[in-house]
């Protein structure tokens, strides 16, 4: 057999790791189609799911007054209805059913305002309105006593709208950037999931697949080093997940309305920053997964590393109001220099000097985790 | 023997998991060109060492050379030397033959134009060549088995290493695979150390066999050597009703039988001629009082063979230590 200098070896075994397993999952349609549709479906229930805030919420008000402060403070529910829509009100005449009707869960509150209401307030003898709440659910309930609370103090002022007085101090908004809505504030966040989605589906994923088919046993007994193994498993998987998430990134953009960045530095950003938070993701379920033999194991694990590491990431809630244990775990998490260095670049329409310290930690993130994966992987049975 | 000429070198190599030892301080040489073969029962270590001389799992105590090369400290060198038939199958079900071969071939760092040709010579020696574009799922277990032949041979290894190649295949097919394994060793004069339980496939194709029980190596020699010290050549058994020791030494000193062996109520007797024995025998028990229940007759087996040097039958495997972490998952060995 003739002889090739050492580096030519060494691309050509890689090469080799990387279109055995590109081959394969190409030979898989239903999983790639999976890999770009469920980020999209994500987006979808997401943006759906949480709406920002709250809507809907269904309250019933039983009304045993007829004065003008009752009927006001009903008016003031009624606006907020038309208004924000944060309730939908609902009129009855029995308390008790009312209240029942909250326990069964078919309102999330009923309000009762007594027949002695008004004169109590025109009396200013300690008025008060009953509010009967479903605190099992602690969202709702909070925003509902907000919405009550705010319809009483509004009789006063006769208006549930904020008035200007000349003697108060007022903050007017002024946006730094332009509006960004709720649905494109997940895209970031959603693209990330779609990096972390491949990582399960590649990687060390179908080393822990042929580990547990007996076939890893093929590749042990050749020539190829543990770096050859791993860095070639990564690198496919770099190149599966890079092409699904910009994918996911574009179609999620055009949903949304996000306009695409037109120069080409914030594009050449968004790449590096989807190739490192991919390079960085894949190493650490290496670490984590290098030595697993279950598939059974990489689902229990990843249902498990999808939660930690998303949710503390700022894609659906920022991460400075995190309380400090976790804002120390979001620190060194990826994902979190990932949605934030997606989020500046796509929606402040920064250039690669902005996010740098995103970038800076993700390389250090990766080749720490990259050596570790080396390292940790075993390269016998 | 000179240091050169040795494909491998064995000295007291053992491997224990945990309380159990799999391969008990087993010591073999086996010269350049042999074919080896390593028969036990399922169970007996056979995996383990092929293992071991693979660089898959890592010796407890002892040495092993695999061409000149120490498989721990040299273990690079020794993967570059050898090519292995692994008992399970284990090509690449979502890849082509040919892809297989290929993507092998660049594991080695097989140069494109030598790789291309050595693929279609070895496409055609396991007659595989109008399937090589087919997916291996496609194909049956006998042909996938032809190809991971081709596949261990793709970057012309020293020495062959098979475990167990024809577990598992129709008797036509283990007889292509025989055939195929004579002719590499024709063309090539390659070294094989195969492992096997079946004694016709030993004798079939080894130089030399070395016969391991319960991880040690019980006896070394040529198929020749071996079957001359097994006497006669078929085992009548018969199990009778209330076995006294008296009928066993009147069996035991008939002329025709050459060896006896007694398990719970039956008598395993070795004989020249079965057919001719086995009435001799019966009449010779019932005349000395014994209720016969049944008689059969079969030719020498592996299992014969293992008795006569073990003295014992073959045994199941022990059970395989399965993770408490994971279940029924995977044997942890």
């Amino acid at each position: 057999m003739k002889k090739m200098n050492a580096f030519s070896e060494t691309l050509l075994r890689l090469s080799a790791v990387i279109d055995r397993d590109i081959r394969k999952f190409i030979r898989n349609p239903i999983v790639i189609g999976m890999s770009f549709l469920m980020p999209i479906i994500y987006l979808v229930i997401m943006g759906n799911s949480f709406q920002g805030k709250l809507q809907s919420l269904p309250l019933i008000v039983i009304n045993h007054d007829s004065g003008r402060q009752a009927r006001d403070l009903f008016d003031n529910l009624r606006a907020i209805e038309a208004g924000p829509a944060t309730i939908t009100i609902f009129q009855a005449e029995d308390e008790q059913a009312a209240v029942a009707d909250v326990r069964n869960g078919k309102y999330k509150a009923a309000l009762i305002i007594p027949s002695d209401f008004s004169k109590r307030v025109v009396l200013k003898s300690r008025p008060e309105v009953g509010l009967f709440l479903d605190n099992t659910d602690a969202i709702s309930s909070g925003t509902i006593t907000g919405v009550v609370n705010g319809a009483v103090a509004a009789i006063h002022s006769g208006h549930v709208a904020i008035r200007e007085a000349s003697d108060q101090i007022h903050v007017r908004d002024a946006d730094l950037y332009r509006f960004v809505d709720y649905f494109q504030s997940l895209v970031p966040g959603v693209v990330v999931m779609a990096i972390f989605l491949g990582t399960l589906t590649t990687g060390v994923f179908n080393v822990v697949m042929d580990r547990f088919l007996g076939i890893e046993e093929s590749y042990l007994l050749t020539p190829l080093t543990k770096a050859n193994i791993v860095g070639g498993l990564i690198l496919s998987g770099l190149a599966i997940t890079t092409s699904v998430s910009i994918l996911v990134l574009a179609v999620g953009m055009l949903m949304t309305g996000i306009p695409f960045p037109t120069n080409i530095g914030s594009l050449a950003s968004l790449l590096v920053v989807i190739i490192l938070t991919t390079l960085c993701l894949q190493s650490l379920m290496f670490v984590l997964l290098g030595r697993a033999n279950h598939p059974r194991l990489v689902g229990v694990l990843s249902g498990f590393m999808n939660v930690i590491l998303f949710f503390p990431s700022g894609a659906v809630y920022p991460t400075a109001s995190l309380p400090s244990w976790l804002k120390s775990f979001a620190m060194v998490n990826p994902e979190a220099y990932a949605v934030d260095a997606l989020k500046a670049l796509l929606f402040k329409n920064a250039g690669l000097t902005t996010v740098l310290a995103d970038i800076g930690f993700l390389m250090v993130f990766m080749v720490v985790m990259m050596m570790a994966a080396i390292m940790l992987f075993k390269r016998t049975l | 023997m000179s240091a050169e000429s040795k494909a491998v070198e064995v000295t007291g190599l053992t491997k224990k998991f945990g309380e159990f030892t799999a391969v008990d301080n087993v010591s073999f040489e086996v010269p350049d060109g042999e074919i080896f073969g390593y028969l036990g029962p399922n169970g007996a270590g056979k995996t383990t060492l092929i293992r071991m001389l693979t660089t898959l799992v890592i010796p407890t105590s002892g040495r092993a050379k695999i061409a000149g090369f120490d498989v721990e400290t040299n273990s690079a060198d020794v993967r570059r030397q050898i090519g292995v038939i692994s008992q399970a199958m284990t090509s690449d079900l979502d890849l082509t033959g040919y892809e297989n071969l290929d993507i092998y071939g660049r594991f080695y760092g097989v140069p494109a134009r030598e790789r291309k040709e050595r693929i279609k010579y070895l496409l055609d020696m396991v007659g595989l060549s109008s399937r090589a574009g087919e997916l291996v799922a496609a194909y049956s277990g006998g042909m996938r088995r032809r190809l991971e032949v081709a596949r261990s041979l793709v970057h012309k290894p020293k020495i062959l290493f098979l475990d167990e190649p024809s577990s598992g295949l129709d008797p036509q097919s283990r007889r292509v695979m025989w055939e195929l394994l004579r002719q590499i060793r024709e063309e090539s004069s390659t070294t094989m150390f195969l492992t096997t339980h079946y004694m016709e496939e030993a004798d079939a194709l080894c130089n030399r066999i070395a016969i391991i029980d319960a991880g040690k190596m019980i006896v070394l020699g040529s198929p020749t050597q071996l079957k001359k010290e097994i006497p006669g050549s078929d085992i009548v058994s018969i199990t009778v009703d209330g076995l006294s020791e008296g009928l066993v030494s009147f069996v035991k000193a008939l002329p025709f039988v050459r060896n006896l062996l007694v398990e719970d109520e039956t008598l395993r007797v070795s004989v020249d001629s079965g057919a001719t024995s086995l009435p001799a025998l019966m009449d010779a028990i019932r005349s000395s009082g014994g209720r016969i229940v049944s008689a059969s007759i079969h030719e020498q087996s592996l299992e014969d063979v293992f008795i006569h040097f073990t003295g014992k039958s073959i045994r199941e495997g022990e059970a395989k230590k399965v993770s408490l972490f994971i279940g029924a998952g995977v044997p942890q060995r």
